[in-house]
């Protein structure tokens, strides 16, 4: 398993009052497969998905991921289990608007001390359908454009998980769905793990596997 | 893939992206900090400058000491420097008092007059446009004092010579008075003087025998005229100004020793050009601390601006070093990015502010000259490649410790809060 987590909790304080965020979920993720976690807005999405990808720490329970655990780890420690395992995608795209597509692709080989292949930019790029547009600046490209480019900047890397928060959230229907038949190819191609929040049942039925959080608890799994 | 050996570049391809991000925000720093290094580079600009004109304008009176008649001995120094009025005489014979001195290698006796120039009439307080320094010199001693004076060759300035010592109605010009007067050797120079004692002007004829090449020093702007000559002109035989005096050796015993056997001489006074060059330094001293004054507030007006510079696009870009640590961007990633900004910065101030100084340095010292005058000749402001190598560094340094802050914070954020808080 890429990824192992039993009885996670994050809770939060909020003046007197404890937020419970996420409270006792078990979850296990392997190579080549897609999750895609469902809910209301305040279910613990993306609490989950920040835990399962090493941006934030667990109040209690126990996270393997990609073979480390990870569960009480300082911000310093979990930087250095991202680094080459996990790729980001989020729903705003977060692109650098100063970057060309090519740059922002390859900026996190620059954190990574890699060196930019060309060949390797130019195949990932071919692979999200952007070739024409290496050379343009973020403003000059549409949503659906966007987050292709985010998902290249995510594979560059090489790495072996591909967190996805609402990916197609800012996305219409039908660049929504194309984004959704990329990752599947990424995973049944190149044997990602592909772990997504989304609002829409219809992208999350596409997934291998669906959970449903509520209240920070997982209330349904398929 | 491989490790990239050459990751600082990419860090400073980021860094001026991110710059040119908000540039007029940008520009405004640049500015600031060159403001700031102008100032600086101006300031040290002048102080070098001003020794260096200190000293060689002293050094190239060509004595070390001068007996004078007594009074303010610094006053007097500078009046030699730079010219004026309200001089005060020695009786001639101390000359043959103190030639025989057994310590002194040579001894020249010089007598300055001022004189009006030609049209213009004779007044005390008057700019120095409007009088000319007649100097009175024994011209065999003269030259040995100052050995690097030549006459300027070419057309119309070829055959120049010095008078004889009993030669009458021929002058030699320094070169600024040449100039000014539109004199060549053969011409005819007029110039007015008025006997002690007299009230009325007597208009004299000269002719130039020889002009002078630039020396840099006030030598440029004056009409040499034989000693004796020129005390019969101002009603002043039997008189001199300064007897300008050279040690075999020159040290402060020496110096000492030579003081107290002459000044027991009761109308003299004797001044060591050591303590005029240390006095003139210290006469701007007060000027150069206030200025200094204005550099160091521009300089943290400079400092406070790029961290608040840095820390609005910290602030401004802080969902992005969420993303940035979120791929993989470690604390050192960022602060390096965020470090490197100041300092380039800082950089790019130091070297449009050493560039404004270098480039303006000539209108800087326009505007000191005009506000006082130095008693100095030549340039006054001297930006040497160690002047602006030192700000540029100082620049540095300054956006190091002005970086701090912004890139420590920068780099302490966490990315699911700085993502957020972003959004």
């Amino acid at each position: 398993m890429l990824i192992e987590g039993f009885g996670l909790k994050r809770y939060y304080q909020r003046g007197s009052e404890t937020v419970k965020a996420l409270d006792g979920v078990d979850i296990a993720i392997d190579a080549g497969e897609i999750v895609a976690i469902l809910g209301p807005s305040g279910s613990g999405k993306t609490t989950l998905i920040n835990l399962l990808s090493c941006l934030d720490a667990p109040t209690e329970g126990t996270l393997t991921v990609a073979g480390k655990s990870v569960a009480g780890l300082s911000e310093d420690e979990l930087v250095e289990v991202r680094r080459g395992v996990l790729g980001f995608v989020f729903q705003d795209f977060s692109l650098l608007p100063t970057l060309t597509v090519t740059e922002n692709v390859e900026l996190p080989l620059l954190f990574l001390g890699l060196k930019a292949e060309a060949s390797r930019t130019a195949a990932i790029l071919e692979a999200v359908g952007l070739t024409d547009r290496a050379g343009h600046l973020p403003r000059e490209l549409s949503g659906g454009q966007m987050q292709r480019v985010a998902i290249a900047r995510a594979l560059i890397s090489g790495p072996k998980i591909l967190v996805a928060d609402e990916p197609t959230g800012n996305l219409d229907k039908k660049t929504g769905e194309a984004i959704i038949a990329l990752f599947k190819k990424l995973a049944r191609e190149e044997g990602l793990a592909i772990l997504l929040t989304t609002h829409n049942t219809v992208f999350g039925e596409q997934a291998d596997r669906t959970i449903v959080l509520e209240d920070g608890r997982v209330v349904w799994e398929s | 893939m491989t490790t990239d050996p050459f990751v600082l570049p990419r860090y400073f391809a980021l860094a001026v992206k991110n710059l040119r991000r908000r540039m007029v925000r940008t520009v405004l720093t640049v500015a600031g900090v060159a403001l700031a290094v102008t100032v600086a580079v101006s300031l040290g600009g002048f102080m070098l400058g001003y020794r260096g004109a200190i000293d060689k304008s002293i050094d190239m009176l060509g004595f070390q000491i001068m007996i004078m008649a007594k009074g303010c001995p610094y006053e007097a120094a500078t009046m030699m420097l730079k010219g004026g009025t309200g001089l005060l005489y020695l009786p001639a014979d101390i000359y043959d008092k103190v030639r025989n001195d057994t310590d002194i290698e040579s001894i020249t006796p010089i007598f300055v007059g001022v004189a009006a120039k030609q049209g213009s009439g004779i007044r005390d307080d008057a700019g120095e446009k409007n009088f000319l320094i007649i100097s009175g010199i024994e011209v065999p001693s003269y030259k040995v004092m100052k050995p690097w004076m030549q006459f300027k060759k070419g057309a119309g300035y070829d055959g120049g010579r010095w008078f004889g010592d009993s030669s009458r109605g021929e002058v030699v010009l320094g070169f600024e008075a040449a100039e000014y007067e539109q004199r060549k050797v053969g011409d005819t120079f007029y110039a007015s003087i008025t006997p002690a004692g007299k009230t009325e002007a007597v208009m004299h004829t000269f002719k130039v025998v020889g002009v002078l090449d630039r020396t840099g020093t006030q030598d440029d702007g004056t009409v040499f005229l034989p000693i004796d000559e020129a005390r019969g002109y101002f009603g002043r035989m039997g008189e001199l100004t300064i007897l300008g005096i050279k040690l075999k050796e020159f040290n402060a015993f020496k110096m000492g020793a030579f003081e107290s056997r002459w000044l027991k001489l009761p109308e003299v006074q004797v001044v060591g050009l050591q303590q005029v060059k240390s006095t003139l330094v210290g006469l701007v001293a007060t000027a150069q601390t206030m200025i200094a004054a204005v550099a160091v507030i521009a300089i943290i007006v400079a400092f406070i601006g790029v961290i608040n510079t840095i820390l609005m696009s910290v602030y401004e870009r802080t969902s992005e070093i969420g993303i940035m640590k979120a791929l993989g961007a470690r604390r050192d990633s960022i602060f390096q990015l965020i470090w490197l900004e100041t300092v380039m910065i800082c950089l790019a101030g130091a070297v449009v502010g050493s560039a404004l100084a270098v480039v303006g340095s000539a209108v800087v010292e326009r505007a000191i000259k005009s506000v006082v005058n130095m008693g100095v000749s030549g340039s006054i402001v001297l930006i040497t490649p160690a002047v602006v190598g030192w700000a540029v560094l100082g620049a540095v340094v300054l956006g190091f410790f002005a970086g701090l802050y912004p890139a420590w914070r920068a780099a302490g954020m966490r990315p699911v809060e700085a993502i957020h808080k972003g959004n």
